[in-house]
C-alpha cells in the first residue's frame, strides 16, 4: 500500500465543519490531493439534508458539529434505514482525542477519526486508509457500521507501527488524549 | 463491541473504495506537497480570519463575564476557542493552537465549577493576539517556555480548583 496512489477526482467530498475558514482549509487540502468536488455544511442540520438529497462519496465530520455533534450525526446516518448514504464512508475530525470519545466514535459507525489540528499528511494518510481497507459492514440490532473487528493490515501510507504492536483492548478513560497513532490502532484492533 | 447474536455481515464497495483506488491517483508526496502549495495560498488570510476569529471570542467571553452561570455563554466561548485551536497549527502557527487549548481547558474547568476567573482569561486572550503575530509564525510552544509555563500554571490552576469544589 506504501506506492498507492488516491485518486479523488469526480468524487463527491461533503466537508461538515461550523468553521467557515476550518470548511476552506480542507476544501484546499482536498483539492491539492486532486478532489474537484467538495462541498460544506455548517451544521448536522445542513449535512442531514444534503445527506438526503444527493449521493456523498465521503463525509468529512467535525465531532463539535452543531447542534447535535458529529457522533450523534454518525449514529443517525448509520440508523437510518431510508438514508441513501447510509454506508458512506465517515471520517471524523475532533480535536477531542480521548480514548474515550475515540471508542465512541468508532462505536457510532465511523470508519476512522483524524486529529485536529489537520496536517496535509495526517489527512491524506486517514483517506488513504480508509480507501485500501474497505470492511465489511455489520447490522446487528445495536450497531450499523463498519466491522469493528478486523485484523491488521497495514496503516496509513508511510506511517509506520512500532513493532510489536498488538491489538488494543479499549477500556475506561485513564489518560488524557491520544496521539494520532493511538487513533489509528483503535481503529485497527481485533480478529488477529 | 459484541456484534451480538443476530448480526448480518455484508460487503459495502462504495463508489469512494472503487474510484479512490483508480489509476491516475496522486502519490503521497506530491499530494501532500500540493495541499501544502494550497494552503500557503490560505495563510495570507490567517491573520484576517484571526483577528476576526479573536473579536468573536472577545465578545462571547464579555458576554460570559456578565453571566458567569450561564452555561451556553460558556459553552459559545469555548467554541471560538476551539475554533482557534484547531486551525492554529495547520496554518503554521502552532503557539496559536497551544493557547487556545489552555484557554478551552479554562473554559472546561469554569463548565465544571471552577470559579470565573477574568483575569486568567483576559491573559490567556492577550496571550492570543501577541501569538497570531507574523512574528510568532512557526514558532512551537517550547521555543517560548516562559510564556507557556505561565499559561499552563494558570490553567492548572483552575483545574485543580474545579477538582477541589468536586463538581
Amino acid at each position: 500500500m506504501k506506492n498507492a496512489t488516491l485518486n479523488l477526482r469526480d468524487l463527491v467530498i461533503l466537508v461538515a465543519d461550523p468553521s467557515p475558514y476550518m470548511c476552506m482549509l480542507a476544501n484546499s487540502m482536498l483539492r491539492g490531493f486532486g478532489a474537484n468536488k467538495a462541498m460544506d455544511a455548517r451544521s448536522s442540520i445542513d449535512a442531514i439534508q444534503i445527506l438526503t438529497e444527493q449521493k456523498i462519496d465521503i463525509l468529512l465530520l467535525d465531532n463539535l458539529l452543531p447542534p447535535h455533534g458529529g457522533l450523534k450525526l454518525t449514529h443517525a446516518i448509520r440508523r437510518n434505514v431510508n438514508n441513501p448514504n447510509r454506508t458512506v464512508p465517515i471520517l471524523l475530525m475532533t480535536s477531542d482525542t480521548r480514548e474515550s470519545t475515540i471508542k465512541y466514535a468508532r462505536d457510532a459507525g465511523a470508519n476512522m477519526v483524524v486529529a485536529k489540528p489537520m496536517s496535509p499528511s495526517s489527512l491524506y494518510d486517514r483517506l488513504s486508509w480508509i480507501a485500501f481497507n474497505p470492511r465489511n459492514f455489520v447490522d446487528a440490532p445495536t450497531y450499523f457500521g463498519p466491522d469493528r473487528r478486523f485484523k491488521i493490515e497495514g496503516f496509513p501510507t508511510g506511517v509506520g507501527r512500532r513493532q510489536g504492536d498488538k491489538a488494543i483492548e479499549v477500556s475506561e478513560e485513564t489518560g488524557p488524549t491520544l496521539a494520532q497513532d493511538d487513533i489509528d490502532s483503535l481503529f485497527n484492533s481485533s480478529r488477529v | 463491541m459484541s456484534q451480538g447474536s443476530g448480526a448480518r455481515e455484508f460487503l459495502v464497495e462504495t463508489d469512494f473504495h472503487k474510484k479512490a483506488r483508480r489509476a491516475g491517483g496522486v502519490t503521497r508526496n506530491q499530494a501532500v506537497g500540493d495541499a501544502q502549495a494550497q494552503l500557503e495560498t490560505l495563510k495570507e488570510e490567517f491573520t484576517d480570519w484571526t483577528r476576526d476569529g479573536l473579536e468573536r471570542l472577545q465578545s462571547a467571553i464579555q458576554l460570559a463575564e456578565t453571566c458567569p452561570d450561564n452555561v451556553l455563554l460558556i459553552e459559545d466561548a469555548f467554541r471560538n476557542s476551539c475554533e482557534l485551536r484547531d486551525i492554529g497549527t495547520t496554518v503554521g502557527y502552532e503557539l496559536v493552537t497551544f493557547v487556545a487549548n489552555r484557554l478551552c481547558e479554562v473554559l472546561t474547568a469554569i463548565r465544571n465549577g471552577a470559579d470565573y476567573d477574568k483575569e486568567l482569561i483576559r491573559c490567556h486572550l492577550n496571550a492570543l493576539q501577541l501569538a497570531r503575530q507574523d512574528t510568532y509564525k512557526n514558532v512551537s510552544p517550547d521555543q517560548v517556555p516562559d510564556l507557556c509555563d505561565g499559561l499552563r500554571r494558570a490553567a492548572e490552576r483552575s483545574i485543580s480548583l474545579a477538582g477541589r469544589i468536586g463538581k
